[in-house]
């Protein structure tokens, strides 16, 4: 299963229309979209414009992939589960953000095992059409976390 | 000893970051953590104490007021020892109460601005009482680079 999550803040439609035209083409294959105030409304797979927690969960545990927009908590959610995740960041040219962050941020997040930069519909199909053969991210141990957490709790 | 901690953020990332650093937290001491958040998408059935706030970005200013209202209620209430927040608008609110209030007051800057501080970030950056970054490159002289959640 093909999960499609855009974040609460803004609409994505460039996602969300460009994983509708490759379902299109791949009619076998399911995928459920969370679009939020997106005004394209998927033909080709079922959505919801907001989901809880518990069924975000649930369908994060149905997932072989994640397509996301480039928002941290898809991600660590991507690699605390070990499922491969493929990131559209949104550009402030286009209007999906108030600035390019997710820009400079998908530059990083590409560097770790298991995800994949997605920044137009080219790269984004490439992907698509690989996904079952994607790397999980490896996400075993977090020393860095550890050290953060460790730091606050001496500031507490 | 365990603390009691007012842990803010606005929804999505920032959020999710906020309760990595929580549940650590917890797992270490037995620390008694209330949570402030806008939307109630985000309560899910878990036994956290949480505060549904009012949703304010550096978009909609005039929402800043009926949202400080709401944290100078919860801080009232609560009396936390120390405020932690990741940002973004009902952070910095929670920063600038806490320095009036003279309560101990903790941020981390969101691991999604790598190249630059964030923007709530900046203008929290000389009152919150110890301010960290997630990225090497981004300390200087008052931001600390400690660790990440990634």
């Amino acid at each position: 299963m093909i999960f499609v999550a855009v974040g609460t803040q803004f609409p994505f439609n460039r996602l969300i229309e460009t994983v509708d035209q490759w379902l299109a083409q791949h009619q076998d294959e399911t995928a459920f979209a969370q679009i939020a105030t997106g005004s394209y409304q998927p033909q080709h797979m079922p959505w919801q414009n907001f989901m809880d927690a518990e069924s975000y969960q649930a369908k994060i545990a149905q997932a072989t992939v994640i397509v996301s927009h480039a928002g941290m908590g898809n991600i660590i959610t991507a690699c605390e589960q070990q499922i491969p995740i493929i990131v559209m960041n949104r550009q402030y040219q286009l209007g999906e953000h108030r600035n390019d962050h997710q820009a400079d941020g998908l530059k990083w997040m590409a560097k770790l095992a298991g995800v994949y930069a997605a920044p137009t519909q080219t790269e984004l199909f490439h992907w698509l059409n690989q996904y079952t053969q994607l790397e999980q991210p490896q996400f075993a141990k977090n020393n860095r976390r550890d050290a953060l957490i460790d730091f606050i709790d001496t500031q507490l | 000893m365990p603390k009691k901690i007012l842990a803010i953020s606005s929804p999505g990332g920032h959020w999710i970051q906020l309760n990595k650093i929580c549940d650590g937290l917890q797992q270490r001491k037995n620390h008694s953590i209330v949570y402030a958040v806008p939307a109630a998408l985000f309560k899910s059935k878990q036994d956290k104490k949480l505060y549904t706030i009012i949703d304010v970005s550096a978009d909609n200013k005039w929402k800043l007021i009926p949202c400080a209202l709401q944290i100078l209620y919860i801080l009232l209430k609560e009396r936390p020892d120390t405020i932690i927040s990741t940002g973004a608008a009902p952070g910095v609110l929670a920063i600038f109460l806490g320095k009036v209030f003279r309560i101990k007051t903790i941020w981390v800057d969101s691991i999604a601005n790598v190249k630059q501080l964030s923007r709530s970030g900046c203008m929290v950056k000389k009152h919150a009482s110890v301010f960290l970054t997630q990225w090497q490159n981004l300390e200087d002289d008052i931001a600390q680079h400690k660790g990440a959640i990634l």
